[in-house]
């Protein structure tokens, strides 16, 4: 790696693709998956309600769909789409395969984690942004409806909207959950740049806003009890 | 009046219409009836005439399985093949773009007029045949014409396999390439102690590095030369594009930007062929117009680079 040759290489010297062909990804797999959006796009609709709700059965539902999303669009896209012409992009793609069989683990022994009391309508919020605003990116960039880069079937919306969630497990858990969508962020923030495809840069800038704003939605540590009112013994009066 | 024509004649001479009436300045000179002739650059080692401009592959041909861009590379590739060209590069390094290229050649049937270039890619020393042959499914060939160490990776070892490969007539030609400008001592050693047919580097009216050593040494070497990036990965466009082609262009034989860019190197007297890359029909025309007519002579090359560095 002391090879000052490396240095003369910029990103774009690394790029086998050009713009049309990326943005034509997306049109092709909404193609292909035609009409599976029906369903896709009311389930990525209802998670905040189901995150929202105190039952656990609810919150396991929401996290296996988000679970769901991640291996979709992990071994769909970037596998068998994206990899075709990337090859970094099937690895990614594994890798967001484990994320999704992580978060589907989860899914079976926690479930989605509560959110902070008083904040079920900025998740909302902040999801509903997410999953709504951030497919039209694509739209914008290439000019072409049939581009739409839905949750569940595009990574960076996938990912944007999803770790929103991971702020609210336990410490363990969280560290766990962040490689992959930093290298997503990462790896999506060279590509994009190397393309010059400056409307998609929005997305992995989405996605670190969403993860900060995942931490802030996040319930707060309880505040640790004085000693008598930790004494659980008999009380004489 | 009754001839009839072959699909080839068919094929070209509505190519060359389209060419006419692109750059019309081409064709006056040659009258109405009469074709002109490409420009054809012998390879030193054999003498076998190659057409001047070629087609690159890297980013433009790599568009996975989808069959709507698959179709528009077609045009692209059938485009080059009836203007004349005949040299196709391409790497395993450009991910799908064998693949593209064998199905856009299936689709039109034209390996006949293919001279056959990739590249072996890999660290893997011992892996050359592998490499080789598994290009060679992709494009469907019976075997390349030119096979190229990408880049030096793995020179030694693969050099010797594609010497051994050339003697049992497993490949026409051998050769190395860089690119960018990169390695050119190294470059050059190699040029001077191995038996090379071909070298591809970067040339063009800006980076002009290769003029100093290689060039020269592929001329007293007797080793073609296939210049890569001629439009500087598309930067010499978006820098010059919006300028006016200089007062003096017609007498160089350019009516074109991309005509100015391509003659400037398929003039210099060492240059073999060129191999622009691009996804666009019209912009192939534009590139193989560059095929025909005059040639800037030494002076007005160096009018070129005066052009465009005070612009």
């Amino acid at each position: 790696m002391s090879d000052p040759a490396w240095l003369s290489y910029s990103l774009q010297d690394f790029l086998m693709f050009g713009p049309e062909v990326f943005l034509r990804l997306f049109a092709r797999i909404n193609q292909d998956l035609w009409p599976w959006q029906l369903l896709v796009v009311p389930l990525s609709l209802i998670v905040p309600w189901m995150a929202g709700r105190p039952e656990i059965v609810w919150r396991r539902l929401a996290l296996v769909i988000v679970a769901a999303a991640w291996i979709l669009s992990g071994g769909g896209f970037l596998v068998n789409y994206f990899g075709e012409i990337n090859w970094p992009a099937v690895w990614i793609g594994w890798a967001f395969t484990v994320q999704g069989g992580l978060l589907a683990a989860l899914a079976v022994t926690r479930g989605c984690p509560r959110l902070s009391i008083g904040r079920t309508g900025w998740f909302a919020a902040f999801w509903l942004a997410a999953v709504v605003l951030l497919p039209w990116l694509t739209v914008v960039q290439s000019g072409e409806p049939t581009t739409l880069a839905l949750f569940g079937l595009s990574p960076g919306v996938t990912v944007a909207a999803s770790v929103l969630l991971v702020g609210g497990f336990g410490r363990a858990t969280f560290w766990l959950l962040l490689p992959v969508p930093i290298t997503w962020v990462l790896f999506s923030t060279a590509t994009y740049w190397a393309l010059q495809t400056q409307w998609l840069l929005l997305l992995p800038l989405a996605t670190l806003a969403s993860l900060v704003a995942g931490v802030w939605l996040s319930p707060r540590p309880v505040q640790s009890p004085g000693p008598q009112s930790a004494h659980h013994g008999p009380v004489r009066r | 009046m009754a001839k009839h024509l072959t699909r080839r004649q068919l094929l070209v001479g509505a190519g060359l219409s389209g060419l006419a009436l692109h750059a019309p300045g081409l064709f006056a000179m040659h009258g109405n009836t009469q074709l002109p002739a490409p420009i054809r650059r012998a390879v030193p080692s054999t003498g076998e005439r190659l057409p001047a401009i070629g087609m690159g592959t890297w980013i433009t041909f790599n568009v996975g399985s989808d069959p709507y861009l698959i179709e528009q590379r077609t045009k692209v590739l059938k485009t080059f093949f009836d203007h004349g060209g005949s040299v196709v590069d391409c790497s395993p390094m450009y991910g799908s773009s064998a693949d593209v290229l064998g199905r856009s050649l299936d689709a039109l049937g034209a390996r006949d007029q293919l001279f056959a270039a990739t590249k072996i890619w890999t660290g893997d020393e011992s892996a050359t045949r592998e490499q080789a042959e598994s290009s060679r499914r992709k494009w469907g060939v019976e075997r390349f014409d030119l096979l190229q160490v990408h880049n030096l990776l793995g020179w030694q070892g693969h050099l010797e396999t594609l010497k051994a490969m050339k003697a049992a007539g497993e490949v026409r030609y051998l050769g190395i390439t860089t690119s960018h400008g990169r390695r050119h001592g190294e470059f050059a050693r190699i040029m001077e102690t191995q038996p090379l047919d071909f070298v591809q580097l970067t040339y063009n009216v800006l980076d002009r590095e290769a003029e100093a050593r290689l060039l020269p040494l592929a001329q007293e070497r007797g080793i073609a030369v296939i210049v890569n990036r001629p439009f500087q990965g598309g930067s010499l466009f978006r820098r010059f594009q919006s300028e006016p082609l200089p007062a003096w262009a017609g007498e160089a034989g350019v009516s074109t930007w991309a005509e100015f860019f391509l003659k400037f190197i398929v003039a210099h007297p060492a240059v073999t062929c060129a191999i622009p890359a691009t996804s666009s029909v019209e912009h192939m025309q534009e590139n193989m117009a560059a095929m025909y007519g005059e040639l800037p002579d030494e002076q007005q090359r160096q009018r070129m680079v005066a052009y465009v560095r005070s612009l």
